[in-house]
């Protein structure tokens, strides 16, 4: 018998809510653990190996220190997936790069003298891909579950997974949800990347983005909606910084 | 049947379906409350019913074309192990408007042809459809207009509001022994029979949205207008999610994917709908986009509804629902406002047909989702980048496939695939493919090895009619990968029993470099036979490659041909190449004097399902995969979207 890939986990900036997801497989962990060894992964284990086929990261990376240590990770790793929003396209750490890093952190330390200490020394916060090359992207925050076997399964089968490049309305359509416009509310599904199942809308809540604009707020289309509905440009504008501040339409590729 | 009417009080038609519901025979659906919105949902009691409901955000074809639905499980670990899945309860939908009713009849149409969609025919036989007349008009709906607001037909019974009571129209014996077994029901007096036509000659009235055409001349209004910058203008804005199509009630395209489960030991096939709207939908395996721009999409949704299945079944596929107006947020989506500005456009005589008839013999199977066991009997590498393999049927039946028809190869777990099939037809249950790594089912594929199983539906498509290329001169020209299918005609004309039927024949053959060529043995062959000339051409040959022959594009060969003995009108010249191909080579054709009546050519198309269902292989009305992939080209000209 072929021996089992060897994966391990590893997270930056993040809340670890993309690892959990893994965690909470429950009884399909078993599952995983048949296909795959599992040798590192912090949030639910003791054990370390830097002994690894395949990497599955967490979260963005925020500092030189971050850099070195993705760097070496990839050094190691056949396989590099990205685990969630803040690894595939930066996410919600990208907020901060609105402002420039010594002003953000001013305004968090004030005047506590943090210079020279390498954890506060931050730079423009990045994706995953902005650093080293990433082979396999499972978006989302927090990723969904389903598609994170369906991923996995993929590189254990050598396929390509079949991620949605259409937007959440064709899942939420099939939900039969009354559309969140019709109910007043804002919603980014039309212009975002599918694949969660529309869970956000699905439990009355908009989309707020998460897995990647697969449409520029900029185009001609969404002008119109957003002028049908009385809704200023300036509202998308601030939505989309959530996840999606600083970037385009995500590529066919991801 | 011959239609009776009869009366159930109100009091007793709740009675009657919590009887039903106590029953549990059945599973009842019906319309319930969903927010200010209506939805087809599981009763659980009587009270929940709202008959009077304008439209719900879906139609009911969910419960005969799921959203989601599993095709068969596969075993990954067994070589071969297939179980078709389907277990449905016989159900009874309750509330049907007469507009979903005349929509479900048209996707029988479809799904119910000799081909028919087996999971789609189960639901239908296992469902009752208890219909009702319109009550509340939606602000959006037009279905007046498309007299679709009425309907005798298509239900097992329907219900009109007559105050008190309802009116019940019992339109099949399954509708009749229901009502006998559940219900407390009179005959209807002639009075209110009476009144049931005046109930429904009074729903017209009180539709305020109107299509201004008559929907027997939707067809030609698009015809007229399918080249007009009205297209453009409109899909500007649109935001391509195909919400149009997923509520629509006569849209019926799916998409296909393996899903393995965590312990890579068993999957499933699940079929999803689809939409033509986005941008993936014509996507074949070379990356090829084949409406690439959104106004093509945006066109293709209008001329499927109002031209090309009017043409190919009789019918306006838009029940004037106005699912699609409500769903669409900037509001561009609805065939109301579509037909009525395009009528003012005026139009024009003879624009033109998107259509055409092309007898297709298609038998009628058990399923055309569960595929055939085969085992790999010979894998052999043909090219650099190409490998044959050779098939057989574990159920040692022969294929029976005629040159140019394909087959889906199943690799489970990977997908399924289109190929077309190399061999000539033969007796032994054995056939060839060439398969080229392009996406995952091919990247498996080529490293699979004899003994190893795959599955196998077909053969599929319309392929060349042999015996109508009898006593005439024949002239083939393939490019790159069209050689595949070219072969099996090829091999077929060349062969020892076959020759004498066909005069002289001409093979040109043009690859992309010298060692993408296909089949060198068999050109070796070719080249033995009498009266048959084979010329060879590469588009590029690097320094360091072996290639003795002509460099050029496949036009160069042309003048190659042996013009003096050529008569052209008794000539039928064959052409399977890459899209790009076709425009040039057919030029030379004409410039030899073939007229276009002898041409023949195969398309390349999304061809998922096989059957005409899944809609992807769509050029304008023709579903490639089963009027194709081979036409005449005189007929497939007409079509817009076939060399564009």
């Amino acid at each position: 018998m072929k021996p089992k890939p060897r994966v391990a986990v590893f997270d930056f900036a993040d809340c670890e809510g993309c690892e959990l997801e893994i965690a909470d497989l429950e009884e399909e962990i078993l599952d995983l653990i048949e296909i795959v060894d599992i040798v590192s992964f912090r949030e639910v284990m003791k054990e370390h190996s830097d002994n690894y086929d395949i990497a599955i990261v967490e979260g963005s990376i925020m500092r030189p220190m971050d850099e070195r240590r993705l760097r070496s990770i990839r050094s190691k790793a056949k396989i590099l997936v990205a685990l969630g929003a803040c690894a595939t396209m930066g996410g919600v750490n990208k907020i901060r790069n609105q402002w420039m890093p010594d002003e953000v952190i001013k305004s968090v330390y004030g005047d506590a003298n943090v210079k020279g200490n390498e954890l506060f020394d931050v730079f423009q916060t990045k994706a995953l891909k902005e650093v080293v090359p990433v082979d396999y992207y499972i978006h989302g925050c927090p990723i969904d579950r389903d598609e994170f076997k369906q991923v996995i399964t993929a590189i254990a089968l050598g396929k390509k997974p079949e991620i949605p490049v259409y937007p959440v309305c064709v899942e939420c359509k099939k939900n039969e949800n009354i559309c969140q416009f019709e109910l007043g509310t804002f919603c980014l599904g039309p212009i975002t990347r599918a694949g969660c199942k529309a869970i956000c809308p699905t439990h009355n809540s908009p989309c707020e983005g998460c897995r990647g604009l697969i449409k520029k707020a900029e185009t001609d289309c969404v002008k119109e909606v957003l002028e049908r509905y009385k809704l200023s440009y300036e509202d998308i504008r601030r939505r989309c910084t959530m996840y999606n501040y600083g970037r385009k339409e995500c590529s066919y590729d991801e | 049947m011959k239609q009776t009417i009869k009366t159930i009080t109100k009091k007793d038609f709740l009675i009657f379906i919590n009887t039903l519901l106590k029953d549990k025979t059945y599973e009842i659906v019906g319309v319930k409350a969903k927010g200010k919105r209506f939805v087809f949902d599981i009763l659980n009691s009587a009270d929940e019913l709202r008959l009077d409901y304008d439209v719900t955000i879906l139609p009911p074809k969910k419960y005969f074309l799921p959203q989601y639905e599993s095709l068969m499980k596969f075993s990954l670990e067994k070589p071969f192990e297939v179980k078709e899945t389907m277990e449905d309860r016989p159900r009874i939908i309750i509330g049907m408007h007469p507009y979903d009713i005349i929509a479900l009849q048209q996707t029988d149409t479809q799904y119910l042809d000799p081909q028919k969609d087996d999971f789609y025919k189960k639901r239908r036989d296992n469902t009752l459809i208890i219909g009702v007349d319109i009550q509340n008009v939606s602000e959006r709906s037009f279905a007046a207009s498309m007299k679709t607001h009425v309907t005798d037909t298509g239900f097992d019974v329907l219900l009109t509001n007559l105050g008190t009571t309802y009116a019940v129209t019992v339109g099949t014996e399954k509708g009749s022994s229901l009502l006998k077994k559940y219900a407390t029901t009179k005959e209807a007096t002639s009075a209110e029979i009476k009144k049931i036509k005046e109930v429904r000659d009074n729903i017209a009235k009180k539709y305020k949205k109107k299509v201004k055409v008559d929907k027997k001349d939707w067809p030609s209004i698009l015809a007229a207008n399918y080249v007009n910058s009205f297209w453009e203008e409109r899909s500007d804005v649109c935001m391509e999610c195909s919400s149009c199509t997923m509520v629509c009630p006569t849209c019926f395209c799916y998409d296909v994917h393996d899903q393995v489960s965590l312990n890579l030991k068993d999957g499933q096939r699940i079929r999803t709908w689809d939409g033509c709207m986005l941008r993936g939908f014509t996507k074949v395996g070379s990356g090829e986009i084949f409406r690439e721009e959104p106004k093509e999409r945006y066109r293709h949704r209008f001329y499927r509804k109002g031209n090309y299945l009017p043409q190919r079944f009789g019918f306006v596929a838009c029940v004037g629902c106005g699912r699609c107006g409500i769903a669409c947020l900037p509001d561009i989506a609805d065939p109301c406002d579509v037909m009525n500005e395009l009528a003012s456009f005026g139009q024009e005589e003879d624009a033109g047909r998107f259509f055409i008839t092309q007898k297709t013999d298609v038998a009628e199977k058990e399923t055309i989702h569960v595929p055939r066991s085969a085992t790999i009997k010979r894998a052999e590498k043909r090219s650099e980048i190409d490998t044959l393999f050779e098939i057989e049927l574990d159920d040692q039946k022969p294929l029976g496939h005629a040159p140019g028809q394909f087959v889906e190869v199943s690799v489970f777990g990977y997908g399924e695939a289109p190929f077309g099939v190399s061999s000539p037809p033969s007796d032994t249950p054995s056939f060839e493919i060439v398969v080229r790594k392009i996406g995952n089912v091919t990247s498996k594929l080529i490293l699979m090895k004899p003994g190893d199983k795959v599955g196998i539906r077909g053969p599929l498509g319309t392929g060349f009619d042999v015996k109508a290329l009898e006593g005439k001169n024949l002239l083939f020209t393939s490019g790159g990968t069209g050689m595949v299918p070219m072969r099996s005609l090829i091999n077929y004309a060349t062969d020892k029993k076959n020759r004498g039927k066909f005069k002289d024949i001409t093979i040109l053959y043009g690859a992309k470099r010298p060692k993408e060529i296909l089949f060198m043995d068999d050109v070796e062959q070719w080249k033995k036979v009498q009266n048959v000339q084979c010329e060879l051409t590469v588009d590029k040959c690097e320094a360091n490659e072996c290639w003795g022959g002509c460099v050029g594009l496949i036009t160069t060969l042309f003048p190659k041909v042996r013009m003096d003995k050529f008569d052209s009108k008794n000539t039928i010249a064959v052409v399977i190449g890459p899209p790009v191909m076709y425009k040039f080579v057919i030029q030379c054709l004409r410039t030899m004097g073939i007229p276009e009546e002898n041409i023949l050519v195969s398309l390349e198309r999304q061809m998922k399902c096989g059957v005409g269902k899944c809609g992807h292989c769509q050029i304008n009305g023709v579903y490639v995969c089963k009027e194709g992939p081979v036409f005449n080209y005189k007929q497939i000209k007409a079509l817009p979207e076939a060399f564009e």
